[in-house]
């Protein structure tokens, strides 16, 4: 790892952000795109409340960032307005709306300096060369990279160079500021601290932002409140947890995390799942047949006694669990083990299987 | 620090896009003259300025007034889009003014004209872009109506007078020109009544023969079906009457065709045995491919018909130095003696010399992009290197080879410079359009000629484009392999490389010929060295050569940056038409040179437009026909840019001008420069499309060659023709010593037709 990565999480601590545009929501009405007859994003609205760190997540081809591009400026919706605070920007060019982004590929010019990338936005703006140098400065040492100055991109690891952009694009002072994947092209570890870092950095500027990602676990470390998106329609909006524990449809269920979704019937308090049955309490559960959502971390496995009978087929050893398919009468069951006393289980083995009751979510069955 | 960054959204402020291009309309449209006193550029008709004007034309006055108004609604605020609309209006209002004053008044036009018609297209394209009917901004709006104007009134216009002039006869529409053209046995004769046989018998009974041995072909193959042994009979059939009249007729178009597919069949084959050589060859004579391939392309392709006529004609090196060889060799310097050369043979070997390297060029590249892991699988399937060339190498070669054989016709019925020099006189299309207007004073008839030239090119372009190159199975930018090539057979590559070596020997004493030839007193007769006739250039050699360098220089840098502006508008921006103008511009490469160069005089030799006589016109010649050369070198460099990075810049508030100046350009500098100097190099050896536009006082190098060698100063023609081929590799070569890159091929492939 490049000595300027590690340098970075310490030298976030020196915040002179300096005041900044009141935060502003974003709010998307009735957004609709179509490219020929392909419908991207559809009927989609959405507000982004001030100041958060909203995440747009969904498989590639769901229309998260075509739906980030239009609050950029960079595509312009066939149906439908684009707000920010109470300024109607749908007609505005990308380059007449404060609002900034962050790139895949971060994009910066190859053929300008650290200092000149970062400067292009404030000459636009005509900014006096002092002013320019002094908030040069001062963003490179709030994302952590003072002294990188004079170098080119091309002299940058890749954590660096994300960085860079990540301070051309704070200069300017957006009222938004929009990420696109930034973190896809970093090694699993840097993406990791990164991840952390532009989490801090927001919190404390407070800028609105809106965090395109496919990899659902940077939403859900990063983000105040996620969109899970199919389809160019939006799957369920909120908190990460409620994600987690409570998905609205099959879809966002098998999306955020693992998940066995395994045929049911709830009654009157009771669930029955194969020959298994037990309470459970859920407000507004659905009733009839169901769908029950167990994570593979919250179902126990026992040799004996009560549970859902079923046969280990496989055994996959991963370090801090062992993740078992298990075959069941209502099919196959993922579950995933802490290093128990017993120690593993082997393939073929019979075993019982009981469900924590705050790991389960019952869905009706047709979602 | 602290302030929040201003915004430029000024939706009320002074409109300042529309006050400059206002005011440009205004000032030039009152102050500059709107009409010449003749062809001259820069003598101006008296009393001619908009200001002088105002009392007698009203339509000058209508002209100033709506300039005025764009100025207005400029300064008054209003909303945008509300501005937007009416600048489309005024601009439409005032281009249709313009053009209305221009046609009614049928003055050679002057600067103001020029002034008025940009200025309000620019004014309309600003108002396209804020109204919102262009999603994109002012600037790029403009350049895409300026561009579109060049494209109609340069490229399409011309061709549109050809089509015009062939069915126009003393301003009555008929279709005796056309019916008298194509009757005539000049342009095409079956049976020829000098010959004592019946030529149309004889093609009829070559083509029932070959249906009659279609149909048993195909008869003696298993399954037998109707349909089969029908389509056979048809097809075998056409195809053989079609060959025996190409063989037996007279006439243009079948001296046209029949070399077409002779040196399209020739040059194709060359080109992929070479293509062949340079991916899959074990020799080092591979690397001689890169530089003999460029050299035809950079010089004009007729220096070499020019050195045939040295080596090869009545009184050639080769003719009379060969009778030494015994009675074989004396056998062959009497069939040499008869002038042979002098005539389709010589122009057919001229143009497979000068051809070759374009099929090469196409296909060196779809070879280079076949994955050399497919024959490593075919290998390991147990397929001798020999079964892998014939089932993996060759079918997906097919769809290249037949582009290449369609891009080698094209140039074959197009060019002029070989058949005027070494045809002897046997007719073909490209040289009858010429010598229609030179020789017969018939524009109508060399505007047939020119018709149905450009009726063949542009349906063999369209088949090549659209058709086949649908089919490749290859893409030309895919990532390398891993894989390492699989070595021809062995006896295929010595073979090969023995036909490579023959065909570089050939290029060197060919080229050697001429730069012999220039410093020596007469060849054939007496070889003594002398400096004559480079004595004798001087001074309407020295002087055409300057000439050519001059304009050739100045239509550089607007090939160049027309090319990328288009080659940016097609890539990067969407907008109704788009389409059209790239197809529009790419057309002149399409079009031959001597269609266009009618075209130029029959468009501009009158009314406003006039242009003919003047060195304008040969510029505008050059850079039309060798923007394409700029739009393919900037769609190359700009795939190589990232399209994030332009976005980003337009996110950090640039408008596209300066996105382009500040971003796109400094990365596309090699490809500029070579844009520049390639467009440079194809003017300096440029001459169908300018044999009709010169004018003694504007003679270029080329022309100049061509009438040496017309006149026999066979001396003086190699002499210049030495001069620009060493003056062109100076120049390819000081681009490389510039870009710092030796790279001939991708040089080569960009100067290509």
């Amino acid at each position: 790892m490049d000595p300027a990565d590690t340098q970075a999480v310490a030298a976030g601590r020196t915040p002179d952000p300096g005041p900044r545009p009141p935060a502003v929501p974003v709010r998307l009405e009735r957004i609709t795109k179509r490219f020929g007859s392909f419908v991207a994003v559809e009927d989609l609205t959405l507000t982004i409340p001030a100041g958060q760190l909203v995440t747009l997540l969904g498989p590639s081809g769901c229309g998260k960032t075509t739906t980030l591009r239009m609050v950029a400026g960079l595509e312009h919706p066939t149906a439908g307005r684009v707000w920010l605070g109470d300024e109607d920007v749908t007609p505005l060019p990308a380059s007449n709306r404060s609002v900034t982004m962050v790139f895949q590929s971060y994009a910066l010019f190859p053929h300008l300096s650290v200092f000149e990338n970062i400067a292009y936005g404030l000459r636009i703006a005509r900014l006096r060369d002092a002013d320019i140098r002094a908030q040069v400065a001062d963003v490179l040492t709030l994302v952590g990279l003072p002294q990188v100055e004079a170098r080119y991109p091309a002299q940058l690891s890749g954590g660096q160079q994300q960085r860079v952009a990540l301070a051309r694009a704070l200069v300017m002072k957006p009222k938004v500021l929009l990420f696109d994947e930034p973190l896809s092209n970093l090694d699993a570890k840097l993406r990791k601290r990164v991840r952390a870092e532009i989490r801090e950095l927001q919190r404390r500027l407070g800028i609105t932002s809106i965090y395109v990602t496919h990899d659902q676990a940077e939403a859900l470390a990063l983000s105040d409140v996620v969109v899970v998106m199919n389809q160019g329609r939006v799957e369920q909006v909120g908190s990460p947890t409620d994600l987690y524990r409570r998905p609205a449809t099959r879809f966002v269920a098998d999306f955020i995390g693992e998940a066995n979704l395994l045929p049911g019937h709830h009654e009157g308090g009771m669930v029955r799942v194969g020959s298994y049955t037990f309470a459970y309490t859920q407000e507004h559960a659905p009733s009839g047949d169901v769908a029950v959502m167990a994570r593979p971390e919250t179902i126990e496995l026992h040799t004996d006694g009560d549970g859902l009978s079923g046969r280990i087929r496989t055994a996959f050893f991963m370090g801090t669990v062992t993740e078992y398919l298990v075959e069941t009468p209502v099919g196959e069951v993922i579950v995933a083990e802490p290093l128990m006393p017993r120690g593993p289980l082997r393939s073929g083995e019979d075993v019982r299987l009981t469900f924590r009751p705050s790991g389960l979510y019952l869905l009706p069955a047709a979602t | 620090m602290a302030r929040t960054i201003a915004l430029p959204l000024a939706r009320s402020a002074p409109n300042a896009t529309l006050i400059v291009w206002g005011g440009v309309t205004l000032l030039g449209s009152l102050a500059l003259p709107w009409s010449r006193a003749g062809r001259d550029l820069f003598v101006f008709a008296p009393g001619s300025t908009g200001l002088e004007l105002l009392r007698g034309a009203p339509l000058v006055v209508a002209v100033a007034v709506t300039a005025a108004l764009a100025i207005l609604i400029g300064t008054v605020p209003r909303p945008l889009w509300e501005r937007g609309r009416l600048a489309v209006g005024l601009g439409v209002i005032g281009a249709v003014l313009t053009l209305g004053y221009l046609y009614g008044a049928g003055q050679p036009s002057g600067p103001a004209a020029v002034a008025a018609l940009f200025g309000f297209l620019a004014i309309l394209g600003g108002g396209m872009a804020w109204s919102g009917m262009l999603r994109t901004d002012a600037f790029l709006a403009t350049s895409i109506l300026w561009i579109a104007a060049f494209v109609l009134l340069f490229i399409l216009y011309p061709l549109w007078t050809v089509l015009q002039a062939s069915v126009l006869v003393k301003g009555a529409l008929t279709l005796d020109a056309v019916r008298s053209t194509l009757k005539s046995p000049a342009f095409f004769l079956l049976n020829n009544p000098g010959t004592p046989r019946n030529e149309t018998l004889v093609a009829a009974a070559a083509g029932i023969t070959a249906a009659a041995a279609g149909g048993l072909f195909r008869l003696s193959r298993r399954p037998v079906t109707i349909g089969g042994v029908v389509r056979w009979t048809a097809g075998v059939g056409v195809l053989g009457w079609v060959l025996a009249v190409l063989y037996l007729a007279f006439g243009a178009l079948r001296n046209s065709v029949l070399l077409a597919i002779v040196v399209g069949i020739a040059a194709t084959a060359l080109g992929f045995l070479f293509a062949l050589l340079a991916e899959r060859s074990r020799l080092r004579t591979k690397q001689l491919l890169g530089p003999f391939s460029i050299l035809p392309i950079i010089t004009p392709p007729f220096v070499l018909g020019l050195a045939l006529i040295y080596m090869f004609g009545r009184s050639g090196f080769v003719t009379k130095e060969i009778v030494a060889f015994g009675p074989l060799g004396a056998a062959a310097s009497g069939f040499l003696a008869t002038g042979v050369f002098f005539g389709p043979l010589g122009v057919a070997v001229a143009q497979i010399l000068a051809y070759a390297p374009i099929a090469y060029l196409v296909l060196q590249g779809v070879v280079q992009a076949m994955d050399a892991a497919m024959e490593e699988a075919a290998e390991t399937l147990g397929a001798s290197r020999w079964h892998v060339l014939r089932t993996v190498i060759w079918p997906l070669a097919r769809p290249g080879i037949a582009n290449a054989f369609l891009l080698v016709a094209i140039e074959s019925l197009a060019d002029f410079g070989n058949p005027i020099i070494v045809g002897g006189g046997v007719p073909f299309l490209a040289t009858e359009v010429f010598f229609a207007i030179i020789g017969r004073f018939n524009p109508s008839e060399a505007a047939v000629y020119g018709v149905v030239l450009l009726i063949m090119t542009l349906s063999i372009f369209l088949v090549q484009r659209y058709w086949i190159g649908r089919r490749f199975y290859v893409t030309i930018t895919g990532k390398p392999s891993a894989a390492r090539p699989r070595p021809l057979p062995p006896a295929l590559d010595y073979a090969a490389s023995a036909i490579f070596l023959g065909w570089v020997l050939l290029i060197l004493a060919l080229y050697g010929s001429v730069f012999v030839g220039s410093v020596t007193r007469l060849w054939g007769f007496d070889y003594t060295l002398t400096l004559q006739h480079i004595r004798a250039l001087s001074p309407t050699g020295w002087q055409v050569f300057w000439t050519s360098t001059k304009l050739s220089a100045y239509a550089a840098v607007p090939s160049m940056l027309l090319g990328f502006l288009i080659a940016y508008l097609v890539t990067r921006v969407d907008f109704p038409g788009r389409n059209g103008l790239e197809f529009g511009s790419m057309l002149s490469f399409a079009v031959p040179g001597t269609v266009m160069g009618i075209g130029y005089i029959l468009a501009f030799n009158q009314g406003a437009l006039l242009l003919t006589g003047t060195e304008l016109i040969l510029i505008l010649a050059f850079v039309f026909r060798n923007m394409p050369v700029g739009i393919r070198s900037g769609v190359a460099a700009i795939h190589q840019i990232d399209r994030s990075l332009e976005e980003a810049s337009t996110m950090l508030r640039a408008n596209s001008p300066t996105t382009l100046r500040r971003i796109v350009m400094p990365l596309m500098v090699p490809a500029l420069l070579s844009g520049l100097v390639f467009a440079f190099v194809r003017a300096m050896t440029a001459i169908s499309q300018v044999i009709f536009l010169i004018t003694p006082a504007h003679n270029l190098a080329t022309t100049q060659i061509l009438s040496y060698v017309e006149y026999g100063s066979l001396g003086r023609g190699a002499a210049l023709a030495s001069l620009l081929t060493v003056f062109m590799i100076a120049v390819v070569l000081a681009l490389y010593a510039i870009n710092r890159r030796l790279d001939t091929r991708a040089a080569a492939r960009a100067l290509m037709p």
